[in-house]
């Protein structure tokens, strides 16, 4: 296989333009992710509505271990960020389509959403003595580094994953790439559950309040 | 040699010195992580689940230096607006 073609293949392209904004393949390949959530939770939801709480409560026993408070108004996010991403990462092991997580601006996009709501949990529970947490400058360099960090994991890991893969297949077609699909899967699962534990995570840390708690009678 | 050329030595040259340092520590040191786990995992195993949990935490972490170092090589190979291209 030719190298160009090879390298082609990993960046993301432009398909069409609507209303004059470029629309690329992973975008198309999220909104088809979007169709096969949607109707495997409808089909589940009919057929098996244990699974559903299985995986609510999946979620839940993750999300619980790392927050020490009641998750129940942060589980519909994080649960929605685990979801999108594994099925997301797993997506680019099924030979047309394409991970939405292969193009940076998806993660990008997830790390901002985690940004924004860190800050939005802040304020709704501590008001807006939160942001004098901010005025630490060392504070905000850490917000600002923790998110390049959840993109540039999330996108480092598929891309990385989708790069040997893709040399592999130019080098032995037929059986070697199969191992490295089954550990892409691995790893993208894996890197779903580590951006929602970080999330969690960084969530916890703001919404904390720092009070100290009186000395109870024993 | 005219100055393309040399950039693109560099740079070949570069890549593979950071991607060799950049991929060996934190390799060390996640093993360094693990045999501290599993010590505590021998010791205590009732506590195992968390440390297992908070193992592959950190191991994510870790790895994620890594991670850096290889995008930055990438971008060094495929997408270097000064050297000559590679292929």
């Amino acid at each position: 296989m030719d190298e160009v073609e090879l390298m082609e293949g990993l960046f993301p392209e432009v398909l069409f333009e609507v209303l004059g904004v470029p629309v690329r393949d992973t975008v198309v390949s999220t909104w088809f992710m979007i169709l096969v959530i949607a109707w495997v939770v409808y089909v589940l939801g009919r057929r098996k509505p244990e699974a559903l709480e299985m995986l609510v409560g999946f979620v839940k026993d993750i999300v619980s271990g790392v927050m020490g408070r009641p998750v129940e108004p942060y589980l519909s996010l994080l649960g929605s960020l685990t979801i999108f991403i594994a099925v997301a990462n797993a997506f680019g092991a099924v030979p047309v389509f394409i991970s939405p997580t292969r193009d940076i601006n998806t993660p990008a996009a997830l790390a901002l959403v985690v940004f924004f709501s860190v800050h939005y949990f802040g304020i709704r529970e501590r008001g807006l003595g939160y942001l004098k947490s901010l005025a630490n400058p060392l504070e905000t360099i850490s917000q600002l580094s923790r998110t390049l960090s959840l993109t540039l994991r999330l996108f480092g890991n598929v891309i990385s994953t989708e790069l040997i893969t893709a040399v592999v297949v130019s080098l032995v077609p037929l059986i070697a790439p199969l191992l490295f699909i089954a550990f892409s899967m691995f790893t993208g699962v894996l890197q779903a559950y580590i951006f929602t534990v970080l999330a969690a995570v960084y969530i916890d840390a703001a919404v904390a309040s720092h009070e100290i708690s009186p000395p109870s009678a024993a | 040699m005219d100055s393309a050329t040399i950039v693109t030595l560099v740079t070949i040259v570069v890549s593979a010195f950071t991607i060799l340092f950049g991929t060996m520590v934190p390799a060390l040191v996640e093993g360094k992580a693990v045999l501290k786990a599993l010590d505590g995992m021998i010791r205590q195993p009732e506590v195992a689940d968390q440390l297992r949990a908070t193992l592959l935490i950190a191991m994510a972490l870790l790895e994620s230096t890594a991670i850096y170092v290889l995008l930055i090589c990438l971008v060094l190979i495929f997408a270097n607006p000064l050297a000559l291209s590679l292929f």
